[in-house]
Order: structure tokens, then C-alpha cells, then sequence
């Protein structure tokens, strides 16, 4: 937290000192500066209102269309008011979708948060080469694009000459998996989805508390052990106490990102079998771009994006609320 | 990108978080326990397997890849793969197409991202907060809901399967979250320095270029380095905008990685999936020391 705070307030200095200084241009830099932030920030600001607000608006305006692959040929559509939207909130394959979304996500933020909180842990405890080697580790599989590395877990697991496969079979535990198909089954399929984003999500998590976990001074622990307190208690209500506000944060950007995850899915089981993996985002993608009812992908990404700002509504209204600060 | 990659850039309000590991050197550790190291090195056998596993299949001949008992070391290893890869595949043309597209998304955000987050930190001005709250917003969405209206546009613009509606869109992905990564970095700029140059004469403009421009070149250089490995990364745009093969860049043709005769080729996929995680692999070494101030600044996630 320190650091942090001290720039905060050494930048809201840099902007609002020279305001307290001179009375007859308050909130400027200088007189002569007045239009200065106009021309500093438009060209940025053209730039986000034509990629990304006036499509946003152009989606929304979609959701009411029955836009499919002829008006991408013909340019002609009709609008059908709500109809798309009664025909989300009516199809099966939505809700598998929703509810596939919201518990895949639940899944995703708890295993990564705790693997990552307890890496953390293990870093403070090591000593310095074994600290060491571990981040190595933790930055290559951080480093690795999910793109590749959806390649190589697609390789781990194949059916047949999978290493996955091979190392179960030795195990003499299930039988004889070596052809066993992950992707071909809903819930092999996610859990191996799982493994993937949360290997590569706890290197982020696991840095980032560990780096705030440094900054605790440890006399505290020295005091807590001199007075009798076991190594876990001291933990739970000693360390991760101090930890809260970094994994809250960790928490919150977590939610979003993995509601968002797009890429390992798509490439690992396509939403198969049967759009049993599809979680929202792969589900809109299959409508807009394989069944290309783009009309229906419009609704379908409206209501996930709606979902999204419910689900981390209270991390945009503490936004509001520290928008002065911003 | 937005996807996470760019896309899966979210910023925080406050870097709370951005705190690098302090050196204490009074701190008295208490002697490592050796239940402790085991965990380590368990951890890190498991943890690093997927990147081991990805290079030892790369340097087997197909023989021992396709071996129903796996080697844990290739008994014949061989560049073969990597030949096949770089020579028998469209890799040449796809990496120029994905470094076309990255360095220009590249500079044209950074161009943009400076000036807007100089204006941010250094100035108040009507509309600056919800500018901010725009920028952060936006890095919520769903990667669907900005490709569905940009594929449109695109195709009436006839700027799909075409380098610059590529460019622009990672620009969209890879803007927002540049001006908040870079602006972080203007803000520790004390005031003074620019006081000073306003004392002695000099206009806003040569203030910015003369002064405060010079003073972020670090906060330019990791952003660009995020900018880029998020940009690098990209999948599912440049696999739904750019439907023309000769126009592939890099991830799509890894996805698609196989030689025509022989069907899925995991050897030589595993070698294509070397060479291109290896530039990220080699910046993210680079610049481990940065990496927690800038990630949680919120820049990439893989």
C-alpha cells in the first residue's frame, strides 16, 4: 500500500498545486495551458469513441435486427424489437450457458486464489536459491501464451499418445486410460480447461501477494510466536489479514478476466460436445460466427456484458465513488 | 486481448499492489524446513511439466513422439522439427504479417496513450473523470462484444483480411489500457521539475516534449513491452477478421500448425509453439523485476 499512496497523492499534488497558487485560473496548469489538455487528449479520445463506443452503440442497435449472413451479402435487415432477447431468455442452451459461466468462473477465481495465495506463502518461507528457482518457474508458465499453450495441453492430453494419459495408466488406479479423450467429455473437458487457466494464473497471483506479503513487517510474527501463537493461526489472522485489501483487488480483476476467458476454451474443446462447454463468450461466438445469426449473438453479448457489471458491480461503484481521486 | 490478452487488460483504481519485494536485510528468517523445499520442489516439477514436456517433444523425431511410452529426454533428439516449422510451413510470411500488424497497433496507441495520459495526470479539466471511468470500463467488456460490431463495420469498410482494420483493431484493445499504465508512470514525476521549466520561459508544449516526454521513456518502454506481448498473443480477432490465408498471422498459424501430408504433426507443432512463445518467454526474463509494478497496473494477462 505505501508506495502507492504516496504517488497517488504526489500526482493529485502535481494536478491540483498550481491551482492554490493561482486564484484567476483554478484546476489549470497555467493560463496559456488552458486548451492544452483539448489537444492533448482528443486525438486518444476520437480514437476510443470511434473503436469502441460506436460500436458498442452499433451492438446494442444490432441486438434489435435479425442481422444474419444474408445482410452481411445484401446489406438488407428488419428490426424485430425485443425478439431476439425472448429468444435468448428461451433457449436451454443460454441458461446451460449462464449458469456453465457463473460456476466455471466461481472455479476458476477460488483455485487460482488459493493455489496463488499459498505459493505466496511457500515463497516467504523458502530460503534463497529455492525461492529463486520458483519464480523462474512461475514466469515461464506466466510467460507462456495461451495460444501455445493450448497447443501443448492439447498434446498433454491427447488420446493415445498423451503423456497425461500415460502417467494415469501407470498409476494402475482407473484401468487402461491411454485413449481416453478429455475434450470429448463436459466434464473432463472443463476440468482440463481449468488445469490450463489456473496454471497460468497463479504466477500472477502468487508475485503479487508475495510482493505485498514482503512489505509486512515481521516483528509482528516474532511477537505473535514469542507469545505461544501457532504457525497457522499466526497466519490466518496475522498475515492473511494484512494481505486483505491486495487479494480483494487480486479477487475482483480475477472475476473479470476469467467471466472473460475465451481462447483456452475455444481452442481446447470448441464448446463441444454437444455446446456443453460454451460458456457465454464461445456460445455468442458459435451464434454470431459459425451459425452466423449475428442478430442473436448482438443479445446474447449485451446480457453477458449486463451480467458482468452485475457480478463486479460493487468494484464499479467503488470506482464512482474514488473517481474524484482518479 | 480483450480477451485477455489486451483483452484481458483490467486496471485498478489505486495500485495498491504495486509494491516490489523490499530487502530487509535485519529480516531474521527462520531456517527453511525441509517439508517446506519438498512442497517447492513439487510445485515446480508440476508447474514447469507443461513448458518441459512442450520442448522435449520439439526436439524428437516423429518416431519417439508418436512412442506409446513417452520419453522423458528425446533419445535421438533432432532440430528436424524446427527445420519442418520454419521452412515447410508459411511461418516466414505469418511472422512478418503478425510484426506488421503489432509494431503499427504499437505506435500508433503509444503515440495516442502519451499525450492522453499526460493530459490526465498533469491538467484538471471538465470531463477528465469520466474519461478515466471510460477507460477502465471498457476493459470489462467481452472480447464478443466489441468483435461483433467491429467485424460489421469492417466489412462494410472492406477492412477485413487488410492490415490496418487489424491494427485498428488491437489499437482498441491495446489503448486503454496504455494510457492508464502510462499515466501511473507520469504521476510520479514530481511537480517541481516542471515548475521549474515554467519558471524559466518555457510553453506547455516544451515542457511536455523537453521535460516530462524524457522522464517517461521508462513507463513508455514497458508499456510498449506489454502492449506488444498482448498484441503478439492475439487470437480470436486476427482469426475471425483475417479469412484470407496469405494475411495469417502468427497464433493462427500455430492453431493451424500441420504438415499437409501427415495430419496433426505434434512434434512439429510443439516446435512452432517454441518459437513463438520464445520472444515473449525472453521479454518476460527481461524484465521480471517490473513485472508485478506493471501486470497489476494492469496490463496482460496470458
Amino acid at each position: 500500500m505505501s508506495s502507492s499512496t504516496v504517488t497517488t497523492v504526489a500526482g493529485e499534488g502535481a494536478a491540483a498545486a498550481p491551482s492554490g497558487r493561482r486564484p484567476r485560473a483554478p484546476r489549470h496548469f497555467s493560463k496559456q495551458s488552458r486548451s492544452a489538455p483539448l489537444w492533448l487528449v482528443s486525438p486518444a479520445g476520437i480514437v476510443i469513441i470511434a473503436l469502441i463506443v460506436a460500436p458498442i452503440l452499433f451492438l446494442l442497435f444490432t441486438s434489435f435486427t435479425d442481422f444474419n449472413s444474408r445482410t452481411l451479402f445484401v446489406g438488407s435487415f428488419n428490426f424485430v424489437g425485443f425478439q431476439q432477447y425472448i429468444d435468448t431468455f428461451t433457449s436451454a442452451q443460454f441458461w446451460w450457458s449462464a449458469l456453465l459461466t457463473i460456476v466455471f468462473t466461481a472455479a476458476l477465481v477460488v483455485g487460482s486464489l488459493v493455489i496463488g495465495v499459498g505459493v505466496a506463502e511457500l515463497l516467504a518461507r523458502l530460503g534463497k536459491v529455492m525461492r529463486y528457482v520458483v519464480t523462474v518457474v512461475l514466469i515461464f508458465a506466466w510467460a507462456m501464451p495461451n495460444v501455445a499453450s493450448a497447443q501443448v495441453w492439447n498434446w498433454l492430453f491427447e488420446p493415445g499418445f498423451g503423456v497425461i494419459n500415460w502417467m494415469l495408466t501407470q498409476l494402475r488406479i482407473f484401468g487402461d486410460v491411454t485413449n481416453l479423450a478429455w475434450s470429448n467429455n463436459t466434464f473432463l473437458g472443463l476440468f482440463c480447461i481449468w488445469m490450463l487457466i489456473v496454471w497460468q494464473a497463479v504466477p500472477f497471483i502468487a508475485l503479487t501477494t508475495y510482493a505485498a506479503q514482503t512489505q509486512f513487517d515481521p516483528a509482528y510474527i516474532e511477537a505473535a510466536r514469542i507469545d505461544g501463537a501457532s504457525e497457522p493461526r499466526i497466519y490466518f489472522t496475522l498475515v492473511l489479514n494484512y494481505l486483505r485489501p491486495t487479494i480483494l483487488l487480486i479477487t475482483v480483476l480475477s472475476i473479470i478476466w476469467d467471466f472473460n476467458v475465451f481462447n483456452q476454451i475455444w481452442l481446447v474443446t470448441q464448446g463441444g460436445p454437444n455446446n456443453t462447454t460454451a460458456t457465454l463468450g464461445i456460445w455468442t461466438y458459435l451464434m454470431a460466427f459459425n451459425t452466423f445469426k449475428i442478430g442473436t449473438g448482438a443479445a446474447i453479448s449485451i446480457v453477458t456484458t449486463v451480467l458482468l457489471l452485475i457480478i463486479s458491480g460493487f468494484y464499479i461503484r467503488s470506482l464512482l465513488r474514488s473517481g474524484e481521486e482518479l | 486481448m480483450t480477451t485477455t490478452a489486451p483483452t484481458t487488460a483490467t486496471a485498478s483504481i489505486d495500485r495498491p499492489t504495486v509494491v516490489a519485494p523490499a530487502r530487509r536485510t535485519r529480516r531474521r528468517r527462520r531456517r527453511p524446513r525441509v517439508g517446506t523445499n519438498i512442497v517447492a520442489i513439487v510445485f515446480s516439477i508440476v508447474w514447469i511439466f507443461p513448458v518441459y514436456w512442450m520442448v522435449n517433444t520439439a526436439f524428437k523425431p516423429r518416431a519417439e513422439v508418436m512412442n506409446p511410452t513417452p520419453h522423458f529426454v528425446p533419445y535421438q533428439p533432432t532440430v528436424q522439427n524446427f527445420v519442418v516449422a520454419i521452412t515447410q510451413s508459411d511461418f516466414l510470411r505469418d511472422l512478418l504479417n503478425s510484426l506488421i500488424v503489432v509494431i503499427g497497433a504499437l505506435i500508433i496507441s503509444l503515440a495516442l496513450a502519451l499525450f492522453a495520459s499526460a493530459a490526465l495526470s498533469r491538467f484538471r479539466f471538465r470531463g477528465r473523470r469520466v474519461i478515466m471511468i471510460v477507460i477502465l470500463a471498457v476493459q470489462m467488456l467481452p472480447a464478443t462484444a466489441l468483435l461483433i460490431p467491429q467485424f460489421l463495420i469492417f466489412n462494410d469498410l472492406g477492412l477485413l483480411d487488410s492490415y490496418f482494420g487489424l491494427i485498428l483493431a488491437y489499437v482498441a484493445s491495446v489503448l486503454p489500457f496504455s494510457i492508464w499504465t502510462l499515466r501511473g508512470f507520469f504521476v510520479t514525476i514530481p511537480v517541481e521539475v516542471e515548475e521549474a521549466a515554467m519558471m524559466d520561459g518555457a510553453s506547455t508544449w516544451r515542457t511536455l516534449r523537453s521535460v516530462l516526454f524524457p522522464l517517461v521513456v521508462p513507463g513508455v518502454i514497458s508499456t510498449s513491452v506489454f502492449a506488444f506481448i498482448s498484441a503478439w498473443n492475439e487470437y480470436i480477432l486476427a482469426y475471425t477478421f483475417m479469412k484470407d490465408q496469405t494475411m495469417y498471422t502468427l497464433p493462427i498459424w500455430l492453431v493451424s500448425f500441420s504438415t499437409p501430408t501427415t495430419g496433426t504433426d505434434y512434434g512439429g507443432q510443439m516446435a512452432a509453439s517454441v518459437l513463438f512463445a520464445l520472444p515473449v518467454v525472453i521479454f518476460f526474463l527481461v524484465i521480471q523485476r517490473h513485472l508485478v509494478t506493471g501486470m497489476s497496473a494492469g496490463a496482460v494477462k496470458g
